[in-house]
């Protein structure tokens, strides 16, 4: 007798651009089985707009606006990327309060990145309390960055040799305050989403990887650093004034997205350290060293990375003597860590998918440049 | 400061083996290693010990790399050495490319398992492209920069996939903005810009007004 | 006259009997109607404070004519049909999970008088029937959008939803077994009796209501359906106006019905403490402590992963149920002999 077989088909499903959980404009097309993923294509590019061309005709200076449209959630960093790579060059001295200003700003806008972390996650994964408790302390963060450079998102504040403007009065203050309070929230945080069973199922043994596969693709930051492998620019190929301070490097074991969430929320603690460290440490003085006007990088060929909120977050300059880079190109980490999303969603399922996605932390902006 | 700045300028430019060209042609991206020393002796440039010292190690290791790969591979595979600063630079012949980063990768001793920074370049006054690659020892935490020159018209070049995984997206970008044809490589389609869209924009030459 | 008209429920089939069913079917009706408004209101209100906003308060006094203002909206808006969709089916889709969504609520007791409601002899058994049609309507509506995600969307609320009306039915069985009777208002009177609530004798089988009654609701943490960040929107991706309108309203219907079923099975119905009268209003507050459950875990919880959820009614949920079963019998043997 002949059996009739089920007939099944697989499914091509296309997720985004346009998409409540893509981040962005990041489009997936997956082929799924029923809801198991047999194969992920990323296709990205929605987004470019050619920062690295437009670089070519500006001025160093001219060029640190177009950074902060990068990674748009940590642009401080992006600032420091940039103008930690001209510095280098040229052999630029920074004045001391410049780069104490520069770390605490850097290090805030850290915090403010993984607080926009931590509640897209959670609102990935379908809670939705801690997106609107995240926000609250990010809008403080961003308030602040609102008085120290007049922005909120896009802060354009760091400058060859030093930065624009010095702390307001009292700012100093508002960030030594912030420090305590932000303490307790963490706790909340932890009390209110890490213990969670319905959360941990979701995320633990999720989107695992291993350490020789993390290097291979070129992974950084805390993608590389869930894996268990220490390795954080600030601590490794020390910039600006870090080597000042004392910090841990969070790092997990499994590589899955549970690790991934947890190096976040330590690394939130950690930056608080050094914030605390340099409200301590920070003297009076100026905030703008000896720079020329116009800024001619001797020819050559540089690249200097600093450790943005996603990863390494580098800067690879050939220039040729002019006032304009021959050559801008930018390590976005955030497009180096995509690339081992199709890998890692094979044969998940779609809930699975947006945890895996959300876990890797990308900002569409970086990724397409 | 501004006045040192541009001594420093002059010098460098002064030493540099520059190729007799254009006046705004870019300078060589490569200084010979012989030179830089000669940079650090000049007078105006006022250098500490602590970068003499960084260079000088830096040179050593420059020098190091350079025997292993010339040992292995012989004297024919490396087309020029230098500093970029601080940094080893070797560039090989294209022939050469994927075995010497395959082993660089690979060989126990080397491990040169991070890809830190893939970067493609249009030098139209010279006639080539080239491509570099930071490469990171997470083991022993050296870092070399290899690079690898191919004729601007059909630029191609090994394709690194089988060595990181991490090279597909970053080949396919330089693949996309400067037209460089990785062989071997999976899936070498546009990344950034439309599967239809013609010419490469980080092209020296490319103009948006020919687009159209 | 009247007192054909109110106390139909005892009384041989007239037209003024008919006249009382009528009137207490439309004002049923009616009553459910404010009731899902301002529920969805206080849902946003509540979740509001307790995620340090204010919720809504632009129309009306405190924004209470919000959900009002977004009812009539979703009312006239266009009704917009996908060229692609199976057209029949689409239109008719919202009503078939609409229908059972108001028949339910016929048996739910708000009052010991039965002027509005039936009193069934089977209305357990009558909810956990009709409130499972439902899902006919939701599977329908997914597939006859012609939507990857609406298909995705209504095939797992057909799993889950099945899934979950075992333990829930389980759960209540153990209520039934005590009271020996279908009839809520029956339980409801046992519990009078009694002196006592379900909900002591019955804690296993109250907490196997409560996650499966969540999950039944398509409420977080069971949200999966409708989760938002993987399906879009799940099976009514596609609807928008009044068709958008009934899927919202059946669903918050189904949660009112689900919170008097829980007051009545567990918590002893209209009977109030210190023999007070005010059934409905005792009634009341004991509904709304459950959708302000409801509230409460949605402001809390993640989502639970699809695979998850099934394996945790299967294999926990249903051996819990059979387990209370078991604990009920003996009670009944033993404790309470009724």
């Amino acid at each position: 007798m002949a059996t009739t077989e089920l007939r099944t088909e697989e499914m091509l499903l296309n997720v985004g651009p346009q998409h409540p959980s893509t981040h962005g404009v990041l489009r997936l097309v997956v082929k799924v089985d029923g809801e198991i993923i047999r194969e992920a294509t990323l296709v990205i590019g929605y987004l470019h707009r050619g920062t690295e061309k437009l670089a070519e005709d500006l001025q160093y200076t001219q060029i640190i606006p177009y950074t902060d449209r990068l990674d748009y959630l940590a642009a401080m960093i992006n600032n420091h990327a940039i103008v930690n790579a001209v510095e280098q060059a040229m052999d630029l001295q920074v004045p001391e309060r410049a780069e104490y200003l520069r770390v605490i700003v850097a290090e805030l806008n850290r915090i403010a990145s993984h607080l926009l972390f931590l509640g897209a996650y959670l609102l990935d994964l379908g809670a939705m309390s801690p997106f609107l408790y995240a926000f609250q302390e990010r809008e403080t963060i961003t308030q602040m960055f609102n008085e120290i450079s007049g922005a909120r998102l896009t802060y354009n504040y760091m400058r060859v040799g030093g930065v624009k403007w010095d702390a307001p009065p009292g700012w100093i203050d508002k960030v030594r305050a912030y420090i305590p309070h932000f303490r307790e929230k963490l706790k909340m945080y932890h009390n209110l989403v890490t213990g969670n069973e319905v959360f941990l199922g979701r995320v633990k043994g999720i989107g695992a990887y291993s350490q020789e596969k993390a290097l291979g693709y070129g992974l950084s930051g805390i993608n590389l650093r869930s894996t268990g492998f220490k390795w954080d620019i600030r601590r490794n190929k020390p910039y600006s004034i870090y080597d000042r301070f004392d910090f841990d490097i969070p790092v997990g074991k499994n590589g899955d997205c549970y690790d991934r969430y947890i190096c976040h929320m330590m690394e939130m603690e950690e930056s608080l350290k050094i914030v605390e460290k340099a409200v301590e440490q920070i003297q009076d003085g100026p905030v703008m060293g000896k720079a020329p006007k116009i800024l001619r990088v001797p020819a050559g060929e540089y690249y200097a990375s600093v450790e943005g909120a996603k990863g390494e977050l580098g800067i690879y300059i050939v220039s040729d003597g002019k006032d304009k880079p021959y050559r801008f190109k930018l390590r976005r980490p955030s497009f180096i860590n995509l690339q081992i999303l199709p890998e890692l969603m094979e044969g998940q399922n779609v809930a699975n998918m947006i945890a895996i996605l959300g876990a890797v932390d990308i900002v569409l902006g970086e990724v397409d440049a | 400061m501004t006045e040192a700045n541009e001594n420093k300028q002059t010098t460098t430019a002064d030493t540099e083996a520059a190729p007799v060209e254009a006046a705004d042609k870019p300078a060589a991206p490569v200084k010979t290693a012989a030179a830089k020393p000669a940079a650090a002796a000049k007078p105006p440039v006022e250098e500490s010990p602590e970068t003499i010292a960084k260079r000088a190690e830096a040179q050593k290791r420059l020098d190091e790399m350079k025997a292993i790969l010339e040992d292995k591979f012989g004297e024919g595979a490396l087309e020029e050495t230098g500093l970029q600063k601080f940094q080893p630079t070797l560039v090989i012949k294209p022939e050469y490319w994927l075995p010497v980063v395959t082993y660089l990768a690979h060989d126990e001793s080397l491990t040169f398992n991070y890809p830190e920074c893939f970067a493609g370049t249009d030098y139209p006054a010279k006639g080539f492209i080239e491509v570099a690659l930071y490469l990171y020892s997470m083991s022993n935490g050296r870092f070399i920069t290899v690079k690898v020159r191919t004729p601007r018209d059909n630029a191609e070049v090994d394709s690194l996939c089988s060595v990181f995984e991490g090279a597909n997206w970053e080949e396919r970008e330089i693949y996309d903005l400067l037209g460089v044809n990785f062989k071997g490589h999976p899936n070498l389609v546009r990344i950034m810009m439309d599967d239809d869209y013609k010419g490469h924009p980080l092209r020296k030459d490319f103009s948006v007004w020919e687009q159209q | 006259m009247w007192n054909n008209v109110l106390h139909w429920v005892d009384q041989p089939f007239t037209s003024a009997t008919y006249l009382g069913m009528l009137l207490g079917g439309v004002l049923t009706l009616a009553i459910t109607l404010g009731a899902v408004t301002y529920t969805i209101y206080g849902e946003r209100k509540i979740i509001g404070w307790m995620q340090g906003r204010v919720g809504p308060n632009r129309v009306g006094p405190f924004g209470l004519m919000q959900s009002i203002a977004d009812i009539l909206k979703l009312l006239i808006k266009e009704d917009i049909v996908p060229a692609k969709a199976d057209k029949a089916l689409f239109m008719i889709a919202p009503i078939i999970t609409y229908v059972p969504a108001f028949a339910v609520l016929a048996v739910i007791p708000y009052t010991f008088h039965h002027y509005f409601t039936a009193r069934l002899n089977i209305g357990v058994l009558y909810y956990i029937a009709l409130s499972s049609i439902s899902i006919i309507g939701i599977v329908l509506g997914g597939w006859a959008s012609n939507n990857k995600y609406a298909i995705i969307g209504g095939l797992r609320s057909a799993a889950q939803m099945i899934s979950y009306e075992i333990p829930l039915a389980l759960s209540m069985l153990g209520v039934v077994l005590l009271s020996g009777s279908l009839d809520i208002t029956r339980i409801i009177e046992v519990q009078q009796q009694n002196g006592l609530w379900n909900v002591f004798p019955q804690i296993l089988g109250f907490i196997v209501f409560l996650i499966a009654a969540t999950a039944e609701l398509a409420r977080a943490p069971f949200d999966l359906p409708e989760a938002e960040s993987e399906l879009v929107s799940g099976y009514f991706t596609e609807y928008s106006g009044f068709r958008f309108a009934f899927y919202m309203l059946s669903e918050y219907v189904y949660l009112i019905a689900m919170a008097g079923l829980a007051a009545a099975l567990f918590l002893g119905g209209w009977t109030g403490p210190f023999g007070l009268g005010w059934g409905w209003f005792w009634y009341a507050i004991k509904s709304f402590l459950f959708i302000f459950l409801m509230f409460w875990l949605r402001a809390t919880m993640p989502r639970a992963r699809v695979d998850q959820l099934m394996g945790f009614a299967w294999k926990y949920l249903i051996p819990l149920a059979i387990l209370n079963l078991l604990i009920s019998a003996v009670e009944k043997l033993y404790w309470l002999k009724g």
